[in-house]
């Protein structure tokens, strides 16, 4: 089998939910990642949902989803023998992955200045909601607080109701790819240089990274461009761009001039076909539309026509016949119709791994990206608590089994 | 890096790369500008100007501009060198459009072998929907994020103007980029890359998949409910659309608000007592708890809740982001800089703080801004050479 892009490194990764999935790229890039749980195992592990709705550490299908491919050791930080042991361990890795509050691995005596004396090669990713340093580096945060403090929040929501916040954890996910971009980047310098450092991730920040379009608007305009339901603010026109339609919803995006053109005509066409009132048939130049020339009348006969046509039809009519006019839109899909989607499956994009206690393989995303010459696949389930101790302390550290019992005795693995 | 990126997906993509020190040469044309410098989101940007727009200043900071017509005749010449100077050739059109302009990867792979190029989509540059239209909102409704942002009882949405998976794969794009660079160093070896918003976007939801195929439970919106806590919501404060987003995930934290908001006798009844009993009557919870929040301001609701242990985090907008946040400043999550049509405006930095090694962000360039030096310095052509391609029109 082919290397990963980084196969050949180590990565020890004490991360919570908040890391999870920096932990989870490196390692899908062929990086041999290390899982580092305390002796009771990682409290993550009793994150929603479970398998079988069964409340139990090694069952959280959370845990499952972003801890692939990793290693998984316990270890006690706490201990002297504990901190002894993963310093062993940082002098054989490449990067350390942590999301502890800032401070703690100082605490410790585990911080990036102590463990570069050891290994001066070592690159600390260090996430936390809002950064190591600064007035609210010890406040407490979640997916909900990073995404109200990043300003992304403000901007999800209808506007009769409170904000509302995205997917899962949205803002987790990006911030770890940031991490792992960032801890790349250290990786590529310290190969020229011998030099590893410390990279500081704020989610909060890499949340607020996205808001590009709404500072231009503050900065320029002093406007606040307001959360609008399933309407889009992109640009100084609003207009609907997710419409429901017979069994669900569509995303469908209404774009000027040549960007938009066979879109909106094949669009406007289809409409015109099924008899229905068709004021879009008024263009008679969709190379010249220029949204910013419609007054807000003549856009609510468009949404009221367009959403007519939507309601008619379902989301499998909309996907066939939508691709094959070339209309541009989406359907929303849901878990069920992502595992069935023919792009995914042409791609090879799941990856079935098999579990204990589950009479079936359940598949996963394979891959991030494809590539020509390297295989950076998920290939492995996630670790069960301390799986791997036997071979890290045993086959690696050389200790004996009556030593590991000790270990385990005195509550330090 | 030869950047071929356009939009956001494509901006990002070299920017990053661009502001950690890589020369990232920006090909582009006013015979077919990016759309985003054709965009006139702010009242300052005019039609018939492509230097005026700060959205694309944001996206495409640290680069070289080089204009060139890519359908002129001479054109195929000077991309020739610049791949030949070139560790890494990134590109987002459709997929198919670079082998239509016969600048595929095969092509690419003659003139330099150990040649790294990037091909970024909507769906992937294979399958069914290798070919289909794809920007940000496409992601979100076809990766399943859509459907599972929003009230159960509304339509689902997504943020109003705020990216996603242009900015994710904005990122995943230069990881790959530098890992591969880090490879071609080990062993010689370039490669192709086939980035798609879809694939890196479905791996969000991964939890959701699972549950859906192991206990038949089809997730979808849920507000801003969790399993894991409650209260765990956004509660209306002090003043006009002001809000605070409060979670609560352990029994200590549970008695940490309770205390803060002066443990009213509801507090202590029964239907309140655990988390699952707080997930049962958690309509009545977030009503109780809007009693309190109402009456004060949303930093204040912040500020005692986090001394108490609790999460907490008032709801900012950009002007927030910009000019109260104290924390972002710390980090200098914005950094001024003169850009010669629109003066001085504020850049996020990358928001990953490598702290030996820190960014260094340059302003965006105007078209073509750099296409003498790129020529003349970076391709080592005559000044000859230079005027007599610059007559014909190819750097157009």
């Amino acid at each position: 089998m082919a290397d990963g892009l980084l196969s050949g490194f180590r990565a020890l990764d004490l991360t919570d939910e908040k890391g999870f999935i920096v932990g989870k790229i490196l390692a899908t890039l062929g990086v041999e990642t290390i899982k580092i749980e305390p002796p009771a195992g990682d409290p993550s592990r009793n994150i929603h949902p479970f398998c079988q709705d069964t409340s139990d550490p090694e069952k959280s299908l959370y845990w499952f989803a972003f801890n692939t491919d990793k290693r998984s050791i316990t270890l006690n930080l706490e201990s002297s023998q504990g901190k002894d042991l993963f310093r062993r361990l940082v002098k054989t890795a490449d990067f350390v992955l942590e999301s502890f509050p800032a401070g703690y691995m100082t605490s410790l005596g585990l911080g990036y200045e102590k463990l570069s004396q050891l290994n001066p090669r070592i690159i600390m990713t260090s996430i936390t909601p809002f950064g190591q340093k600064g007035l609210y580096s010890n406040y407490k945060g979640c997916e909900l607080i990073v995404s109200a403090m990043g300003g992304v929040l403000e901007n999800t929501g209808d506007p009769d109701r409170p904000p509302v916040k995205e997917a899962l954890d949205s803002c987790y996910f990006h911030a770890n790819v940031a991490a792992a971009l960032g801890a790349i980047t250290a990786h590529y310098y310290r190969e020229i240089s011998g030099e590893g450092q410390q990279i500081d991730i704020s989610i909060q920040e890499v949340t607020a990274s996205r808001r590009t379009m709404g500072l231009i608007g503050w900065e320029f305009d002093r406007r606040l461009l307001k959360r609008s339901g399933p309407m889009n603010q992109f640009g100084r026109q609003s207009f609907r761009w997710i419409w429901p339609c017979k069994d669900g919803y569509v995303y469908w995006q209404l774009f000027g001039g040549k960007h938009g053109a066979s879109a909106n005509k094949a669009l406007s066409q289809w409409i015109g076909e099924e008899g229905l009132k068709n004021p879009l048939g008024e263009i008679t130049d969709w190379q010249e539309f220029d949204m910013s020339t419609m007054t807000s009348e003549k856009l609510n006969t468009w949404e009221t026509a367009i959403s007519q046509f939507f309601l008619n039809h379902t989301k499998t009519e909309i996907a066939e016949e939508g691709k094959k006019r070339g209309i541009n839109s989406c359907v929303a899909n849901n878990s069920s119709d992502i595992l069935e989607h023919a792009q995914l499956k042409a791609r090879g994009y799941w990856q079935e791994l098999e579990h204990y206690g589950l009479d079936f393989s359940p598949i996963y995303p394979r891959h991030f990206f494809l590539s020509t010459e390297t295989e950076n696949f998920v290939k492995r389930r996630a670790p069960l608590a301390g799986e791997d101790n036997d071979v890290v302390y045993g086959e690696e550290l050389g200790m004996s089994t009556s030593e590991i019992s000790a270990l385990k005795v005195s509550n330090v693995i | 890096m030869l950047d071929l990126g356009w939009a956001v997906v494509g901006g990002l993509s070299g920017k990053y790369l661009g502001d950690h020190g890589a020369q990232v040469v920006r090909v582009e044309s006013a015979t077919r500008p990016d759309l985003v410098r054709a965009t006139q989101y702010v009242s300052i940007s005019r039609a018939n100007n492509l230097d005026d727009k700060p959205w694309f200043n944001h996206l495409n900071t640290s680069k070289y501009s080089l204009a060139i017509n890519l359908k002129h005749t001479q054109a195929r010449s000077v991309l020739e060198r610049l791949i030949r100077w070139a560790d890494v050739v990134l590109e987002n059109y459709t997929p198919g459009t670079m082998s239509k302009m016969g600048y595929d990867y095969e092509y690419m792979r003659k003139i330099k072998p150990d040649i790294i190029m990037v091909s970024g989509s909507a769906y992937g540059q294979t399958g069914p929907f290798a070919c289909q239209w794809g920007v940000d909102g496409t992601g979100s409704a076809c990766s399943g994020r859509l459907d599972l942002t929003g009230w159960p009882d509304r339509c689902p949405i997504n943020p109003s103007n705020t990216t996603y998976g242009d900015s994710v794969l904005g990122m995943i794009n230069p990881l790959v980029v530098i890992a591969a660079l880090d490879y071609k160093h080990r062993t010689g070896k370039g490669q192709y890359i086939d980035a798609s918003m879809l694939d890196v976007s479905v791996h969000q939801i991964t939890p959701a998949l699972l549950d859906w195929q192991i206990n038949g439970r089809l997730q979808t919106r849920t507000g801003n409910r969790i399993p894991d806590a409650s209260p765990h919501g956004v509660f209306p404060c002090i003043g006009d659309d002001q809000w605070c987003a409060i979670a609560v995930f352990t029994d200590k934290e549970w008695e940490s608000f309770c205390r803060v908001i002066g443990n009213p006798t509801w507090t202590k009844q029964e239907r309140f007592a655990t988390l699952s009993l707080r997930k049962e009557n958690e309509d009545e919870l977030e009503e109780l708890t809007a009693e309190w929040t109402k009456n004060h301001p949303a930093e204040e609701v912040m500020s005692l809740m986090q001394t108490a242990g609790v999460s907490a985090g008032v709801v900012q907008n950009v002007q927030d982001l910009i000019e109260r946040d104290p924390q972002l400043k710390e980090r200098e999550f914005l950094v001024p800089l003169k850009h010669p049509v629109l003066g001085v405006i504020c850049h996020p930095t990358p928001p990953y703080k490598l702290l030996k090694t820190e960014a260094k962000v340059r302003t965006a360039p105007c078209l073509g801004e750099h296409t003498e030096y790129v020529c003349t310095e970076l391709l080592n052509m005559s000044d000859e050479e230079f005027i007599e391609l610059l007559q014909q029109g190819v750097f157009q």
